[in-house]
Formats: C-alpha cells, structure tokens, sequence
C-alpha cells in the first residue's frame, strides 16, 4: 500500500500542498482528479522521492523510499524520460542494465500491442507514440506500484483507446495504480478509487463501486457536487 | 559498484562522439602545427641566407636555433589543449543541466533508478576524470611523436634537441605534466575538487532554484577559504613557519577536506533535496 500522509508542501512562499493524506491499495486503480496546477504531479514526484516536502511521511509498502523501491514502484511522467536520440531497442537495454525488474518478454508484448518498431529513434516518434514508449518503460518492470501523469494529454483518440485497453489488461492487474487527470471520461469506468483535489487539499477521497452502488452517483456526478458546491 | 561502473560508461558515451571531434582536432592540428612552424623557420632561414650570403651556423648565431619550446609554446598546441580544457570545464556544467534542460526529462530516469543516487554523482565526476586523463594522454602521445616529426624536419643544425622530459617540464605544460607522485595528488586532486566543488554548487540550485545559485556561492567561497587556508596563514600569521613540504601536506589535507565536503553535501542534496 501507498501511504500519503499530512503532506505538506510549498514552492517558495506558495502551499501546493496543505495536509494531504489518502491512501492508494495494490490491486486497485486510484486516481487524482483535479484541474491543472492543485498539486496532481507534485504528488507523484513527492511519493517518487523526485521532489521533498516539508512535512508529513509517504510510506510504500510500509516503508521510505529507499534504492530497492525502484525495483517495486516506478513513475510515468507525462513527458519520456529516456534521451531522446535513443532507438527504443537502446532504451530497453538501458532498462536491462538498470533494473532486475525489467521484464523483456512483457516489452516485447507491449512494443507490438502499440505496434511500434524498435529500431525507431524516440525524437522521431509522433506524440501519441513517445506516450507509448513511455508507458511500456513503465509497464514492462515488474514493480507492484505504477504512478502515471496525465497519460491521455494531448494524444490522439485511436492512442488513448489503446492506452485505455491496457488498463483492462492482464498487464494492469494486481498492481497498484495511481494515475492523475484532469479529463477523466477516458476512465471513469476504469478507476476504483478517485481522490479530488483543489489548490492542494485534498476535497474528497471515495470508492466509485461503493459511490455508484449506494449513491447511484458517477464519479462525475460526485465531481459536480465537490467542485460546484 | 555494479550500478556505478555502467553508470559511468553511459555517461562516458554520451560525451564520447564529441570527446573524439577534440581528439581528432587536438592531432590534426597539433602535427599541423609542427610542420607549418618549422617550415617557417626554414623558408626564414633560406630565404636570410640566399639574401645575407649566410652559411647556417651564421644563421643560427645571429637568428638563433629553433627549438621545440617555438613550437609547444604556439597556439597550434596551445590552443587545442585551451579548447579541450574550455570544452571539458564547459561540460561540467554540462554534464549535470543537460538531463534537465528544455524538454529533457532524463533527470527523472536518473533519480528513479535502483541505486545509491551518490553513484550518479561519482559517475559524473568519474567521467570528467577519465576524459581529462585521456587528453592528457593523448598528450603524452603526441609531445614525442611531435618531437621527432620536428627533428625530421629540421637539420640539426637549426635545432636545440630538448627531451620530452624537458618539454613537458616548460611553461604551462607542467601543470599538465606533474614532476612527481605529489605533484601529481596536488594537481590533479585540486583539479578534481574543484570539479566537485562545482558539482555540489549545481546540486544547490539544483535543488534551491534561485536561492540555490546564492547557497552555491558562498559554499564555494567557503570551500575556497578552506582550500587556502594553510597559504593564507603561512603568508599572514605564521610568518612563513612552515618548510616547503609541510606546507604542502598541508594543502593536501586541505584538499582532502574541501573533496570530503562537497561529496558529502552532494549525498544530501542528491539524496534529499534535489528536484527534477
């Protein structure tokens, strides 16, 4: 499990994030819903160890971020963190080199589920394929928690059907996921789990089964309620 | 260690296509260098004695020989080494905002990696030591070489023959070329903690943003302090108390402390601190 907890953090004299706590469970797809700026990425990079904050703790299976966690947690920012005059086969062997948890097999599933071709140089690639190269560097370690920013910004549709595919995939199952977003209508029927942020605190953390079964609510219906109120 | 040692060849590689260019330039214009000067010399010489009527000892006597120092002390052997030691200062700088700069996010690859993030920073300063090395071998390569093409070329009786001992021992060449096993730490150590001086300053604006480049001043201006110190003292206060060797011993342990420092700030702000 991923634990947030009282986090606090300021960029200068501004707080991004005030006291924020949620929790997100292997297994179970939890995302951050909120406009652009309430602090969705900085959560992310804070539980990455990418960024600090002044305050609270953020525990991962119980423990800091230490070396090891990378081998079990990875992040997928909304830009590629490979260089760019990489070929996409010179980008997995630098996963090889690195990480005891890159599964070659699961990036050779993915490379052709994108139909992408290995001998590309990443700077070459269109926007909505850097996406998916992106994505297969973070879906092809075996790591129990995946942290992915924004992945549906700015792509085509037939690209963000494919990514939405992935989610309902064996390759999603079992791991714990948060993803963030402003556009949830990729995901709504994806997500088990929404916590909705606004100028960096957290306004409400629900179970969109539970909401939907008890309250006959969608997760956009909750979203009207929190954020028009 | 593993994690460490590719960390190093990636970052080796990354540089090495241009580490090559200034390679390839040092050489083609270094040995340029030797025979354009030494044609020179001897059209000048040829030229002054059909003119003069002069034999070529009368030459020498009144124009003087021609020695290598002519030429190492020239721009065509000067200005390579002043543009691969340029390029290299340049590249510690380089070597860290590259994986920052514009749309480059590689910083977040970097830091999400399964290992000591010190081993990122030793990787980078590694990598800036064994490319200085390396020119510095090339060197080491090229002043024989280039020697022996300027004895070809020029009759011995225009020429003062001087070892390469002696060349490398003239000048600035020496700071290239230390005498000895202490010349060597102090140079090269001193070299290297100013390179990781200057890395744990980028780790503070790194880290600190705008704040940072003012916390990186005046942790550089402290490390500085530090590093002079003992020649500060034995000008200042001491009144010239300590010989030449302890002196130097001193100065060492300065270094070693400067060194020690601006590696283990690093850890932190690397560690806990830095932000992509």
């Amino acid at each position: 499990m991923i634990e947030v907890k009282n986090v606090a953090k300021k960029f200068g004299r501004k707080k991004v994030l005030k006291d924020v706590s949620f929790t997100a469970e292997k297994g179970k797809i939890t995302c951050l819903i909120g406009i652009n700026g309430v602090g969705k990425t900085t959560i992310l990079k804070a539980i990455m160890g990418l960024t600090p904050y002044e305050s609270g703790e953020i525990l991962i299976n119980g423990e800091k971020i230490h070396p090891a966690t990378y081998e079990k947690i990875t992040f997928i920012p909304d830009t590629i963190t490979m260089l760019p005059n990489m070929k996409i086969r010179e980008a997995f062997t630098f996963m090889v080199d690195f990480y005891d948890s890159w599964n070659s097999e699961r990036a050779s599933e993915l490379l052709k589920f994108f139909r992408l071709n290995e001998d590309d140089r990443i700077s070459e690639l269109s926007k909505g394929n850097t996406a998916k190269v992106n994505l297969i560097l973070g879906l092809a370690l075996d790591v129990d928690y995946v942290l992915m920013d924004e992945p549906f910004s700015g792509i085509d549709i037939f690209s963000r059907e494919q990514i939405a595919d992935v989610f309902t995939s064996h390759l999603i199952e079992d791991r714990g996921v948060i993803i963030t977003t402003h556009e949830i209508n990729d995901i709504e029927h994806l997500i088990d789990k929404a916590v909705l942020l606004d100028n960096g605190v957290i306004l409400k953390e629900f179970d969109t089964e539970e909401v939907r079964e008890n309250e006959g609510k969608s997760v956009i219906d909750v979203m009207r309620e929190v954020y028009q109120a | 260690m593993n994690r460490y040692m590719k960390l190093v060849n990636f970052e080796f590689n990354r540089f090495i296509k241009l580490y090559f260019v200034l390679i390839a330039f040092t050489i083609v214009v270094q040995l340029s260098g030797v025979v354009v000067k030494s044609k020179s010399y001897l059209n000048g010489a040829n030229e002054a004695i059909k003119e003069s009527m002069l034999t070529k000892s009368e030459y020498v006597i009144q124009y003087g020989p021609m020695s290598f120092i002519d030429i190492s002390m020239s721009p065509w052997i000067m200005g390579p080494i002043a543009l691969c030691a340029i390029t290299l200062v340049i590249y510690v700088f380089f070597i860290w905002y590259r994986d920052w700069v514009g749309k480059n996010t590689f910083s977040y690859r970097l830091f999400m990696l399964p290992t000591a993030r010190l081993n990122i920073y030793l990787a980078k300063a590694t990598t800036i030591l064994l490319f200085v090395l390396g020119l510095i071998a090339l060197q080491l390569v090229l002043l024989p070489i280039e020697n022996q093409i300027f004895k070809w070329m020029v009759e011995d009786v225009y020429r003062i023959d001087l070892s390469v001992l002696e060349i490398a021992n003239q000048y600035y060449l020496n700071l290239l070329f230390p005498k000895n096993i202490l010349e060597f730490i102090l140079f090269y150590g001193a070299g290297m903690t100013a390179v990781t001086m200057v890395f744990t300053a980028i780790l503070f604006e790194r880290s600190y943003r705008i704040k940072g480049i003012f916390y990186g001043i005046v942790y550089c201006a402290v490390s500085i302090l530090i590093f002079l110190a003992p020649l500060l003292l034995q000008a200042s206060l001491l009144e010239n108390y300590f010989y030449p060797m302890e002196l130097l011993f001193l100065e060492i342990a300065a270094c070693v402390i400067v060194l020690a420092g601006a590696i283990w700030i690093g850890n932190l702000l690397i560690k806990n601190k830095v932000r992509v």
